[in-house]
């Protein structure tokens, strides 16, 4: 049986455990990982990032009181570096415009499970809505988490996901219809 | 089921599609690895700015510690007499200096690492 995350946390804070606190970055890595992806557009700096996310929990790990989920606490910390990464980094922007001019616009985006039209659809939002949006569809965070999360009312939450939901609809209905 | 539940459905599928390539084994084995490894590797910038400063703390320090054992009498019979050139304050300032920079030397990095 696979010991719940508080238990590892514990064994972790007590004990400094690197396997424990391996098991936990197994578990929560594809979550973290896909809601930078998703962010951020390029996977390899994506990847740095939770590289980065995963040393910063495990030295804040002490912080952590277990009032909600371990991996919403994580998302904080993965949103918190992509934010400081964003602001330090200029050049990341600017490989970021890079990749986002690198998709093909010209072709008519198929299905919504593809990652790369998921991705386009995804780079119509704004910042904030693609970021709610995210947390709550791929990290699977109820709205008042996200807010936790990302510092922002819980009611900003909200209208972001409407909206960023919204047009993610209209984006995939137009596309559908485009290729029918 | 409403339209707006079927899209709801239908986009956490796409979010679920596009996470399940990271989900692999091999690939969440990979990934937990090279974050292990990078917990045993403290960060080297971080050890050299750190102990840095304080080796440049404990020069500094040093030095102000010529005054205080510059008062201090050697000796000048007797067998501590022989030995007084061990007790000159430049050799005394030294030797508490090299036990600082020694200090923070062996003990920062660990606590970094630890």
């Amino acid at each position: 049986m696979k010991a719940p995350d508080e238990e590892l946390v514990a064994l972790v804070v007590a004990t400094k455990n690197a396997a424990a606190f391996g098991e936990l970055v197994r578990r929560h890595q594809g979550l973290v990982r896909a809601m930078l992806q998703r962010m951020c557009r390029n996977h390899a700096l994506a990847d740095d990032l939770a590289q980065d996310a995963f040393i910063r929990a495990y030295e804040k790990i002490g912080t952590f009181t277990g009032k909600g989920a371990f991996k919403s606490w994580l998302c904080s910390i993965a949103y918190t570096e992509f934010l400081m990464a964003a602001r330090k980094r200029r050049s990341t922007e600017r490989a970021m415009e890079k990749f986002k001019t690198g998709l093909d616009d010209s072709e008519a985006p198929r299905d919504m499970g593809n990652v790369v039209d998921l991705d386009r659809a995804l780079a119509t939002l704004k910042e904030e809505e693609r970021i709610a949006v995210v947390m709550c569809y791929s990290c699977g965070l109820s709205h008042s988490e996200a807010a936790e999360a990302t510092g922002m009312p819980l009611g900003t939450v909200k209208s972001h996901v409407n909206r960023g939901r919204a047009k993610l609809q209209a984006y995939f209905q137009e596309a559908e219809e485009m290729a029918s | 089921m409403t339209m707006d539940d079927a899209f709801d459905a239908r986009l956490k599928a796409a979010f679920a599609d596009a996470a399940a390539p990271l989900e692999r084994e091999s690939e969440s084995e990979a990934f937990s690895r090279s974050v292990v490894e990078r917990l045993s590797r403290p960060d080297r910038k971080r050890v050299l700015i750190l102990g840095g400063a304080g080796s440049t703390g404990s020069a500094i320090a040093g030095t102000q510690l010529e005054s205080v054992f510059g008062n201090m009498h050697v000796p000048t019979e007797g067998l501590l007499a022989n030995a007084g050139f061990l007790m000159s304050p430049e050799v005394l300032a030294a030797a508490a200096m090299a036990v600082a920079v020694g200090l923070v030397a062996a003990v920062l990095p660990r606590r970094i690492a630890g």
